[in-house]
């Protein structure tokens, strides 16, 4: 029976609306597929079904390769669970910092209506964790080390609602972490100033704002169903076409479009990327980054060996400039001592 | 052959098992003093400071038999026999038998005669207390005003006098005569030296006795090793006998089986994971046994410099104790002050009474804290200042001071709020300053709930 629950809980992301891949978030996005593929595309219900159910899609190695992922991340992934933990110690330091401040304003919006601090806290913990996750995005593409293991998941060539699992799980720590520290701060300050108040506007235990975005067809950015919003739009929230530009393969849509729900940041930042209506786009990785779409001992430990050789390499570069700072000093020393000769 | 080493197996077994057995309880201990010619066996006597936490603890339930004013005059009285002490033979007020609890002792005399809390009271200022007074005085300040309250409980300045009383003693009677005086100078080569008896004809000598003093106030049963921490916090609630009945005879003896102030809350502590009881009890014994080894004669420098060691484990941790419960009851005042707030201007009288126990509690644990053997300096001042005279009571209004006639004057105003984040601080300050790790009625312990309960998880591991 245990070993029953076990298997069953390998597959709880399904039942769970906190998560993107809940079957009722799954079902919504089929629908608004198919409704995009026959109102915007034009093409009847059979062919639309066909091309979102593609067999070359959902069958191909690349696919595969995700679902064997999502099953070994899933057990791995079992034994790294004290984010909670994490969160509480850092909610509460974030607390007790302001508390021994001199800000005396512990409370003092404590008799605010409670709709106004609710409606402000659910904002501020969506921002907040947007923006983290932006920021954390970012750096996977930009740091050498980061991008690493954050390759995994650009190695897909092919991309399906699994594909969100489809990542080293060192970065599953990290991104797990970035939500403990982006959230544990928010709750501390709201906390500070409001007190019981705080609460959060949900559905389905959901923050009304994540479920937004679930229910708006979240899992589409990793399909091929290229949805486009108008452009302004784009500006503000990232379509699924969007978040699709970013897996492309072609060079000018590199480091573009980072942004989970909104697009500002990337807007703000300078890595927008507005969709061009391209169809079949490309996925996965450029040849030279030595990955695989398919071979799992690759996507595990590659980048165990990439960071090794980014280590020795750095060693080198530093004992380099190490020994060219003591030759110019050799070199000084020698002219001083030409000097007394003299 | 085989049966021969079975059996001798067996008897080394028991042999060792005895031995760890004793070693576990705080005595018996043989007698060394050369120049006793009695017929005792045992040199372990502790009963003075026994029968001083009966006083102690017996002062707190007379405060509860204040009525209001009505028999102020003759409950002073009573209350000041049992502080200053009485050649009559007082009845034990605070542990009595109850069904299924059989307690030995019913009166003062059965435990030890001639004692009393006055004498033993910490003679320094308690800035803390209102009026520039002495450990004693504000004793007798508050056995005044306990005379003339209702059930122990003045509503007006939300004080509940029983609770002063009992926790304040806990520091400036025992704690203070333990750290800064048997544990302190009695050390000394020079202080009752081990090569003497502690008086004249006395079955113990002069260290044996001073240590035996300095763990009969901290007020650990004698078997407390033998003890879970639960075990040892229910004695003293009358929940568990079997616990407490070392001996077996059926009965608590006061003597050696009961767990009193110190070690209660030191119990309590440890029933969140702590090891303060054990702890101060291993030391006490293991102290004790380096002056047992000594038979008699004067202790050398290494032997002393062991007691001083011994003595500043005791001490810290114990102080730690004390550091605990002030944590706890500034939790609690901290809780009790959310319940208030909820309905500020219909406070439920028994919440506020609640309240008011718990500040007791905290005050008395707070004040305790400062009648050690070390000045805790700046980290008094905060403890005072954020912890105040008085709570805040139902107009919203603090005690400030006292007039020429020792009554309470409350002339400033404090916000619920203001006291409620005074509480949090205090707990801050017990943990940046003593490391408090039981941490029991942790104030943050809200933030964690409602974090709990918010189950932020908003996909927080999906990769785009």
């Amino acid at each position: 029976m245990d070993f029953i629950d076990q298997i069953l809980s390998l597959f709880s992301d399904f039942s769970n609306p906190k998560k993107r891949v809940f079957v009722g978030y799954l079902g919504l996005s089929v629908l608004i597929a198919l409704v995009w593929s026959m109102v915007v595309h034009r093409t009847s219900l059979r062919a639309a079904l066909g091309r979102i159910f593609d067999r070359k899609v959902f069958f191909s190695g690349s696919s595969f390769t995700d679902y064997k992922i999502f099953f070994i991340n899933r057990v791995l992934m079992g034994f790294i669970s004290p984010i909670l933990l994490t969160q509480v110690a850092i909610a509460t330091a974030v607390y007790m910092a302001l508390v021994r401040s001199d800000l005396t304003l512990w409370g003092a919006y404590e008799e605010a209506p409670r709709a106004l601090v609710v409606g402000l806290f659910s904002v501020a913990m969506f921002v907040s964790d947007d923006l983290t996750k932006y920021l954390m995005h970012r750096w996977m593409h930009r740091w050498p080390a980061l991008w690493s293991i954050h390759k995994v998941h650009h190695s897909a060539e092919t991309l399906t609602p699994i594909t969100v699992y489809r990542v080293h799980p060192l970065e599953g720590v990290l991104y797990a972490t970035r939500s403990a520290v982006a959230q544990g701060p928010v709750i501390a300050i709201f906390y500070y100033f409001f007190g019981q108040s705080v609460d959060l506007y949900t559905i389905v235990g959901v923050n009304i704002l994540i479920f937004a975005f679930h229910v708006t067809g979240s899992n589409l950015r990793h399909s091929h169903i290229d949805i486009r919003y108008p452009r302004w739009m784009e500006h503000i929230l990232i379509s699924p076409a969007q978040h699709q530009l970013h897996h492309s393969i072609a060079e000018e849509h590199y480091d573009k479009n980072y942004g989970a729900a909104l697009a500002v940041w990337d807007w703000l930042f300078g890595s927008l990327h507005v969709s061009e209506g391209q169809h079949d786009m490309a996925f996965g990785l450029d040849p030279c980054e030595e990955s695989s779409a398919t071979d799992l001992k690759t996507l595990y430990f590659a980048p165990i060996w990439e960071w090794r050789a980014q280590a020795l390499g750095f060693a080198r570069s530093v004992k380099a400039r190490m020994s060219r700072a003591s030759g110019k000093q050799s070199d000084s020393g020698w002219q001083e001592k030409a000097k007394r000769v003299e | 052959m085989r049966r021969a080493l079975t059996l001798g197996t067996t008897i080394l077994a028991a042999g060792l098992l005895t031995s760890v057995a004793s070693a576990d309880t705080y005595g018996p201990f043989p007698i060394t003093e050369k120049s006793y010619s009695g017929d005792k066996t045992n040199s372990v006597s502790y009963t003075g400071q026994v029968a001083r936490s009966v006083l102690l603890d017996s002062l707190k339930s007379l405060a509860g038999q204040a009525n209001g004013g009505g028999n102020a005059a003759e409950l002073k009285a009573t209350m000041m026999k049992y502080y200053a002490g009485s050649d009559e033979d007082l009845p034990i007020v605070s542990h009595k038998s109850k069904d299924g609890f059989p307690i030995k002792q019913t009166t003062l005399h059965e435990i030890s005669k001639g004692k009393n809390v006055s004498g033993k009271t910490y003679k320094g200022l308690v800035p803390g207390w209102p009026g520039n007074m002495t450990g004693g005085e504000v004793m007798e300040h508050l056995i005044h005003h306990a005379s003339m309250s209702d059930g122990g409980f003045d509503a007006a300045n939300g004080y509940d006098y029983g609770q002063l009383i009992q926790k304040f003693g806990l520091g400036a009677m025992a704690f203070n005569q333990a750290v800064d005086n048997y544990l302190d100078e009695k050390l000394g080569a020079d202080n009752k030296p081990n090569n003497k008896p502690y008086s004249d004809g006395a079955a113990y000598t002069g260290k044996e006795h001073s240590w035996d003093e300095a763990f009969g106030y901290f007020g650990a049963p004698a078997h407390a090793l033998n003890l879970e921490a639960k075990q040892a916090y229910n004695i003293s609630k009358k929940k568990d006998l079997a616990a407490g009945d070392a001996n077996g005879d059926g009965v608590i003896d006061l003597k050696t089986e009961m767990t009193f102030g110190g070690a209660y809350y030191a119990a309590d502590a440890d029933k969140s994971g702590t090891d303060y009881l054990p702890t101060i009890t291993s030391a006490f014994i293991e102290g004790r046994k380096v002056i047992s080894s000594a038979d008699g004669a004067a202790l050398t420098d290494a032997q002393r410099a062991q007691l001083v060691a011994y003595a500043e484990t005791i001490e810290t941790e114990w102080m730690k104790v004390l550091a605990e419960a002030t944590f706890k009851y500034a939790g609690s005042v901290y809780a009790d002050i959310e319940k208030i707030r909820a309905d500020k201007n219909n406070v439920d009288p028994d919440l506020y009474r609640a309240y008011g126990k718990h500040w007791g509690e905290l005050k008395g644990f707070a004040m305790a804290m400062q009648t050690g053997k070390d000045n805790i300096g700046g980290t008094a001042v905060r403890l005072n200042r954020l912890i105040g005279f008085s709570p805040v009571t139902l107009d919203e209004s603090v005690v400030t001071g006292i007039d020429a006639d020792g009554n309470f004057v409350r002339d400033a105003k404090m916000s619920w709020n203001a006291y409620q984040l005074n509480m949090l601080k205090v707990q801050d300050l017990m943990i940046k300053e003593f490391g408090v790790e039981a941490r029991k009625n942790d104030a943050t312990e809200n933030l964690a709930e409602l974090i709990k309960t918010l189950d932020t998880d908003s996909g927080g591991a999906e990769t785009d």
